[in-house]
């Protein structure tokens, strides 16, 4: 048995193991040693793969399915294992389920598949055991949710099956290689029409859109990221929007010659990227705009991961080398930020029960370490330097303006405002103010889960010191310096951002301060009440913080495109729907058997005019 | 081989954007009580009230974070400080990006909002909201305005845009750049936390908002921290926009320029709402501000 195929397979295998064997602890302990064996392999594949690309095929029943894995694939499957052991300690802590090992489990396997897939079979196979798996998690939790996710992306399967099709028919390949070079070789010779390649592209747009969570398609993400087990969450949102990202870079690598020879372009931006590029930016702005106005834990991170994803989108549609290092960059940094978030809310929702803002208050002294983890997560991804999420940032934000790009650029700007709104909310409602009476005997999160967040927590710290470690890797993967500089010191064409100068001179203005506050007065510890009240004391019984409606201001000034909802509007087509084949079953199904035998008549005679009979 | 002529400098430098701060505080609150008809108090008020703070017996705190908050604030601002270059001290201007420094300028905030929300006060709470929706308004006029300035000047490293200024004129003589500078200019209000944007602290509405709990020793480094703040974000501005600096006078020069415009439009106009304020952001500084954008592509 291939190293390459133990790893794929080690996390299914694993979750079924951890199914059959329903015991309290052996369950846990075979889940975290299957979700862990794939970033040992990728481990020790790291200085292979760095020289040449390893590949594989297996034989399943008539099929050939071929894997291979390159830095690229190597990239994005690392990202998804690092999430994915996070998610098993958390799950260790979190579920008491075999059923959400089983298919937790499953859906890593699905995303490992996807990434190490190279051919459109294999791609497809494992795309749909990646939903499959993540939908069954949500069933199982709410079957409303769950649905909304299951019809969105049956129409996205159904789209990459057609555009495959459509493939397959013009180049008869399916495996990438052989498609890539047909399609570059058709860019020259254009027999593939105008008109063929735009309707491809549109039905990968669907496909790799609905699962990256694109405006207008994302309204799937915040019930079936909420209505879930919140360690698996980290998954979901960590590694599986992130499938959609590398469904883009693909078409991106089979298609973008095809793609600029057949759309042309615009004002110098390659059309079928600049679409991309403003998908981007709608779904980084409308998503974080109502990330900042939600009242529930779960919603509003929801909602921010999918205008993280956005800002990746955003990147690849940038359509520059840096634009691509940068959305690169940025998958890695959300992946460990938004997890690691995900978890600290797990833990939450494990000690208090609560989800919402208006319940919780106060747990900063009852949970100190998840505290500490949250505030690194918030850091990082509120661009705070020498975090990795600014880092990835920096060089959106170069990509973005030095493509010439504004608008799009503006849309990073406005994003960035609205996650620190969002985040700062975070904080201030879970965190600190007054501590609700039922929240008294709080305690910090269990062992498994704490392991979990640290997993996560250390990258974001490293990456962010040392972001030259991710673009060096890229410069090796493109074969071209894109961003220059060491491991400490970014360099663009334009600008310049030294992570560890930043960091050295942020210790040391804040140890002049750390200097003056320890040299001042002593200080007296008074509770959170104590505060001042223009003269009127605070008694326990009135909570005075604030956590319910916080944004109502903006709230007030967006009132008239909050009227608009897509959420609404699907709900609205549902029904419509809905009504449509009542009226249709109520109609026809009158249990009538003359109307019956009428359709016979009908049928039989459609059927001889046509010529059959 | 450790640089200490620059550290050195910076120390130095350090010193002197915390005097000149201060006394940029004091100008402030002299020349609007002149504006306003009263004698104002001494241009060096604020240092006497700083080490007033600082020389309290005993100050009070709510925790950790809340110490932490105020500590980090002023670190975050001592970092920014140092990444401009002031004149003929370029310090670490050379690594120096304009993402960077922007990005710098606006960490304190979260420092001061840490700070504040752990306090469970709710006029700290509603000033947090206040400060946010604020910032949440004007990033994207603040936004178009770099972007019209690195467009024309095709360069993010602050000390080739003072280079580049003082070669071929300041920003502000480039038409599309007049733009930028009108709308950077209204934002600018708005960074500074004076009227009509000065919804953060609101004195009259709701104590001075994120500040209200803080006393001692904890309020004496905020009052610092404001100081350096209102230094490096005034020489942001010259750096952006009025050519950078050859020497410190002419960096005080303008840097007081700036500030004089802000505390003349600050004395004459009344506070906004935050729907207000986010309205107006997103109508006329916006609108100028994708015009500049465009003007520059």
């Amino acid at each position: 048995m291939n190293l390459l195929m133990v790893m794929l397979f080690a996390p299914l295998i694993a979750g079924f193991l951890a199914w059959l064997l329903d015991f309290k602890v052996i369950r846990e302990v075979i889940g975290i040693i299957g979700a862990s064996i794939p970033i040992g392999v990728l481990a020790y594949y790291y200085s292979t793969v760095t020289s040449e690309s390893i590949t594989y095929s297996l034989t399943v029943g008539g099929f050939t399915l071929g894997f291979h894995l390159t830095m690229l694939t190597w990239y994005f499957a690392v990202i998804a294992s690092i999430v994915g052991i996070a998610m098993a300690f958390g799950m260790a802590s979190t579920s008491k389920s075999s059923y959400d090992w089983l298919f937790a489990l499953i859906s890593f396997t699905g995303v490992l598949g996807v990434f190490l897939s190279s051919d459109f079979v294999g791609f497809f196979l494992f795309w749909e055991l990646m939903t499959f798996g993540s939908f069954m998690m949500v069933l199982k939790r709410n079957r409303h949710e769950s649905l909304k996710y299951f019809v969105l992306s049956i129409i996205g399967a159904y789209s990459m099956l057609v555009a495959i099709g459509i493939i397959y028919a013009k180049t008869g390949a399916l495996d990438f290689n052989t498609v890539q070079k047909a399609l570059r070789l058709d860019a020259m010779v254009g027999s593939i029409s105008r008109g063929e390649t735009a309707l491809i592209y549109t039905l990968f747009l669907i496909t790799f859109g609905v699962k990256a969570g694109a405006v207008p398609l994302h309204v799937w993400a915040p019930g079936a990221y909420s209505e879930n087990d919140q360690s698996y969450t980290a998954f979901f949102s960590g590694a599986l929007s992130k499938a959609g990202v590398y469904g883009f870079v693909l078409l991106y690598i089979l298609m973008g010659a095809k793609l600029y020879t057949a759309l042309g372009v615009f004002n110098n931006h390659l059309v079928f990227a600049y679409i991309l590029a403003w998908i981007g930016a709608i779904t980084v702005v409308v998503a974080s705009f109502l990330a900042v106005l939600q009242e529930d834990i779960r919603k509003l991170f929801a909602y921010s991961s999918v205008g993280q994803v956005g800002y990746i989108l955003l990147g690849l549609g940038i359509g520059t080398g840096l634009g691509f290092a940068g959305a690169l960059f940025h998958v890695l940094s959300h992946a460990i930020f938004k997890s690691l978030f995900w978890l600290v809310t797990a833990a939450i929702i494990l000690r208090t029960g609560k989800t919402r803002f208006e319940d919780l208050g106060g747990l900063a002294e009852k949970m100190p370490i998840t505290f500490t983890m949250g505030l690194i997560a918030v850091l990082s991804l509120a661009g705070i330097p020498p975090m990795a999420g600014f880092a990835s940032k920096w060089l959106l934000y170069e990509a973005a303006i030095s493509a010439h790009m504004p608008l799009v650029a503006g849309a990073i700007f406005l994003g960035s405002g609205l996650a620190f709104a969002y985040v700062v909310r975070f904080l201030y409602a879970v965190w600190f103010g007054q501590r609700p009476s039922d929240l008294d005997d709080v305690k910090e999160a269990p062992l498994p889960l704490l392991i979990g967040m640290v997993i996560l927590a250390i990258p974001n710290l490293v990456f962010g010191i040392a972001p030259g470690l991710v673009t060096g890797y890229f410069n090796r993967l493109f074969g071209d310096t894109i961003v220059g500089g060491n491991y400490f010191r970014l360099v663009t064409p334009t600008g310049t951002y030294n992570a560890l100068l930043v960091t050295v001179i942020l210790i040391f203005g804040l140890s002049i301060a750390g200097l003056i506050y320890i040299y001042g007065a002593k200080t007296r510890k008074i509770p959170v009440i104590n505060t001042y009240q223009s003269g009127n004391p605070v008694t326990e019984e009135y909570n005075l913080s604030m956590r319910k409606n916080f944004y109502r201001p903006l709230a007030e000034a967006l009132g008239f495109w909050l009227k608009y909802s897509w959420d609404r509007f699907y709900e609205r087509l549902a029904n419509l729907t809905e009504d449509f084949a009542d009226w249709l079953r109520e109609g026809f199904y009158n249990g009538n058997a003359q109307s019956y035998s009428w359709y016979l008549t009908i049928v039989l005679l459609i059927l001889a005019l046509w010529g059959v009979l | 081989m450790f640089a200490w002529k620059l550290v050195l400098e910076a120390i130095g430098m350090l010193i002197y954007a915390t005097f000149i701060g201060f006394i940029f505080m004091g100008i402030e609150r002299k020349a609007m009580a002149r504006i306003q008809r009263r004698i104002g108090p001494p241009i060096y008020q604020p240092i006497i009230d700083t080490l007033k703070l600082l020389g309290k017996k005993e100050s009070v705190s709510h925790g950790f974070i809340y110490d932490f908050g105020p500590v980090f604030a002023l670190g975050a601002s001592i970092t920014a400080l140092l990444f401009i270059p002031m004149g003929n001290f370029q310090l670490f201007s050379n690594n120096a990006d304009l993402i960077v420094v922007a990005y710098l300028l606006e960490v304190p905030m979260l420092g001061i909002m840490l700070g504040a929300m752990s306090s469970g006060n709710p006029y700290s709470g509603l000033g947090v909201q206040r400060g946010l929706l604020t910032m949440v308004a004007m990033q994207l006029p603040y936004g178009l305005a770099i972007i019209a300035l690195v467009q024309h000047w095709g360069t993010f490293k602050l000390s080739q845009l003072v280079a580049l200024q003082q070669l071929q004129g300041w920003s502000i003589t480039v038409p599309a750049l007049a733009l930028a500078f009108i709308v950077f200019d209204i934002v600018f209000q708005a960074l500074l936390g004076l009227e009509p944007f000065d919804i953060i602290t609101a004195p009259a509405e709701i104590s001075m908002g994120p500040m209200v709990e803080y006393g001692g020793k904890q309020a004496a480094i905020l009052f610092t921290q404001h100081a350096i703040q209102l230094f490096a974000e005034t020489a942001f501005f010259a750096v952006l926009f009025l050519g950078g600096a050859s020497n410190l006078l002419d960096l005080f020069l303008k840097q007081l320029l700036v500030l004089f415009i802000a505390i003349f439009v600050a004395s004459i106009y009344p506070r906004f709402t935050i729907d207000q304020a986010a309205k107006f952001f997103w109508k006329w500084p916006t609108i100028i501000g994708i015009v500049a954008v465009l003007l520059t592509m």
